[in-house]
């Protein structure tokens, strides 16, 4: 999978092309909107990286030519901008996701990964972690086939933890999926309900699959590996 | 048509200047009238008594009695009576002509002069059947020094007739010629008016969806076409400014948080290092915890100035206040619960307001959890939502710690923290409430405090109640934040 990164900010893109050069991506960076539109015209990347402040050609111009070739190469967009009306632009534009700056990585690459269509698309009605089940049919959820009762807001945090198993959920990407962005900000309404969660899930077993990562936000393991 | 408009104000205006005009000029036709139609029955009064005296008194003398008789026959028959005339010396008549009539006066009810301040002049009489009639008496000293009176009068019943007429002409045409003018002034008054009510119609328009629209300049090269140039210049200096408002917040944004992203994504590529020592650890996951909050800060920083420079298009649809406060309390039960407070909600009507749902929404959280933050375990906060006046009111109340009455004004402030929430509150922003305030103007509403130190406060929340009719209508509204 072969991604181009338009940035100008060199520190920006060395970190990202970092980050998912290790993630086993193919990355080439432009740092300017002329360079990263000859790129983009020259070789069939599976996905645009694109910053919309970057020097001698605007990201909206660029995405705007892209789209004009290329109407189905994936293009997430990275902007300083977070108001609705700047957000709705980006979608009339041709954008078809956004981040807004500054984002966890672990949030860039989950996008990216959703882009692609590589990123967890597991429809079955059973997630399984460890020895953690949850069926999505009849809400119910086990640990090692013991029942565990959780309210509704719970369920879908645990729903939303399982299907990025291993992977860290920053606060905000939580927030955005399990509540919404009007709790973006001030309570640690994640917090009070990851801990009930931890509560109810991990109370009682040796093993504690809901963990903190200090800094960045919550992930759920199965145990396998350690 | 409302009575404090231009228009009606104007038209009142000059009909009333007119209305004194005309009461001047009717006042003066009527005294000149008088004065010229009483002066011309004197002078006629005055001719006469001189020309009887010149013409045939003073040739009586040689011509005699008989003479004058039939001279003065002659000269006013009997039946004439326009000024009737008597002649007499002492009590003895020496001519007479017919009485006065219309009306009848009979001359011999007239007394005979005696007073000796009639003589040369006029004198006004009432008789005795009560018309006013008007006399002139002029003596004549014959040379054998008697005196002969000429006495000439005439009823004053034809002027006041006529006068009583023009009085009457008068009083009816004043209120018609007001009346008529006042109509025709409100209507002409909609001519020239009419670009004013275009002008306001259009300034309406502008700002309400977008600035860059212009009024439509009025050529008629008087002071309106001067007040829609003015209104548009204002309108391209207000754009100009707001324009430069939302570069400089964005520009600000961008520079503001890409350090952020190469900060925090240096340290999360670090944190993930294999096998750091625990102090390590410790202090990365400490930096990207304040990443975090400063990205929130910035985050808040820059909704509050748009909200506040109207830089955003906020979309007002019509919204209940209490559904939505209701299922924002029942996503924060936890945070009460955790804590054993008492989350108490009432709500009386539905409270429809024109609001956008997401930002009403973060009231609702950044005063309840305000709320809850800041009241200690097992303490109580109610939350209420009802209509007083044409408002929506949303009231939160706690029994927390409170806020110094000095601090009150200042809750609203940005980045403004007590000294108490300050020791007790890390991670937060210090923006939560200004937001609140800033979404509240965005909405035309106003949020206000009240507290008792120590014993809780009080945050109130009102917005316009939504008129009923435009509720039904479905319409959507929009304004800048």
């Amino acid at each position: 999978m072969r991604i181009l990164l338009i940035e100008d900010e060199q520190k920006v893109s060395a970190l990202l092309k970092r980050g998912l050069t290790s993630e086993r991506y193919a990355v080439d960076v432009a740092a300017d909107g002329i360079e990263g539109l000859e790129l983009a015209e020259t070789y069939p990347y599976d996905l645009l990286i694109l910053d919309l402040m970057v020097p001698r050609l605007s990201g909206a111009d660029v995405l705007q030519r892209v789209r004009r070739r290329n109407t189905f190469l994936p293009v997430l967009v990275l902007t300083a901008r977070d108001s609705i009306d700047d957000k709705v632009k980006l979608f009339e534009l041709g954008a078809d996701d956004y981040l807004t700056k500054p984002f966890a990585f672990a949030e860039l690459l989950m996008r990216v990964k959703a882009l692609l269509r590589r990123g967890p698309v597991n429809r079955s009605s059973t997630l399984r972690v460890g020895e953690l089940e949850l069926d999505r049919l009849t809400q119910q959820v086990r640990r090692a086939g013991r029942r565990i009762e959780l309210t509704a807001k719970e369920y879908a945090l645990l729903e939303y933890l399982m299907q990025n198993e291993e992977r860290v959920l920053s606060r905000n990407m939580i927030i955005e999926h399990v509540w919404d962005q009007s709790f973006d900000g001030v309570t640690n309404i994640v917090d009070v309900y990851v801990r009930h969660l931890r509560s109810k899930v991990d109370d009682g077993s040796p093993f504690k699959m809901i963990r903190t990562v200090r800094g960045t936000g919550y992930t759920i393991c199965s145990g396998n590996e350690t | 048509m409302t009575l404090n408009s231009l228009r009606a104000r104007v038209t009142t205006f000059y009909v009333g200047m007119l209305a004194v005009a005309l009461l001047v000029f009717s006042t003066a036709v009527y005294f000149g009238a008088k004065a010229f139609l009483t002066r011309a029955l004197e002078q006629k009064l005055s001719n006469n008594a001189h020309s009887i005296v010149n013409d045939y008194l003073v040739p009586r003398e040689q011509k005699g009695d008989a003479w004058f008789a039939d001279e003065m026959g002659e000269s006013y028959p009997p039946g004439y009576s326009e000024p009737s005339v008597r002649v007499s010396q002492g009590s003895k008549i020496l001519f007479q002509t017919g009485d006065i009539r219309d009306p009848f006066v009979s001359v011999s009810q007239i007394h005979l002069p005696s007073d000796q301040n009639w003589f040369n002049r006029f004198h006004r009489e009432t008789v005795a059947t009560g018309q006013r009639i008007v006399l002139y008496t002029l003596p004549y000293y014959t040379p054998d020094g008697s005196v002969i009176f000429v006495e000439t009068g005439a009823t004053t019943e034809p002027i006041r007739h006529v006068l009583r007429s023009l009085l009457l002409v008068l009083l009816l045409s004043t209120p018609v010629i007001l009346i008529l003018s006042a109509i025709g002034g409100y209507f002409l008054m909609s001519r020239p008016l009419r670009p004013v009510v275009v002008l306001t119609e259009q300034a309406e328009r502008v700002g309400r969806k977008e600035l860059g629209e212009r009024l439509a300049i009025i050529p008629t090269g008087d002071e309106l076409e001067r007040l829609s140039l003015a209104l548009n210049r204002m309108i391209e200096r207000l754009e100009a400014a707001l324009a430069h408002n939302h570069r400089f917040s964005a520009d600000a944004s961008h520079e503001l948080r890409t350090p952020l992203t190469i900060i925090r994504g240096e340290l999360e590529s670090l944190i993930q290092m294999p096998s750091l020592p625990l102090p390590v650890m410790e202090g990365i996951g400490s930096a990207l915890e304040e990443s975090n909050r400063m990205a929130k800060i910035v985050h808040s920083l820059m909704a509050i100035s748009r909200l506040d420079c109207g830089g955003e298009q906020i979309e007002l649809v019509p919204v209940s206040l209490t559904v939505v406060v209701r299922e924002t309390l029942e996503q924060m039960g936890l945070l009460a619960e955790e804590k054993r407070i008492s989350l108490r909600f009432e709500a009386g009507l539905a409270a429809y307001i024109a609001g956008d749902p997401m930002r009403l929404k973060q009231i609702a959280v950044n005063l309840v959890d305000n709320a809850i933050k800041y009241t200690p375990v097992g303490g109580n906060v109610s939350v209420s939502v009802h209509e007083e006046d044409m408002k929506a009111v949303f009231r939160v109340s706690d029994t927390g710690i409170g806020i110094p009455p000095a601090a009150l004004p200042l809750v609203f402030d940005r980045f403004y923290r007590t000294d108490e929430a300050r020791s007790r509150e890390s991670g937060g922003t210090g923006l939560g409430l200004s937001i609140v305030k800033a979404i509240c103007s965005a909405h035309g509403g106003a949020a206000y405090v009240e507290s008792i130190e120590g014993k809780g406060s009080i945050f109130r929340v009102e917005f316009p109640l939504l008129n009923r009719s435009i509720l039904s209508s479905g319409k959507v509204l929009s304004a800048r934040a």
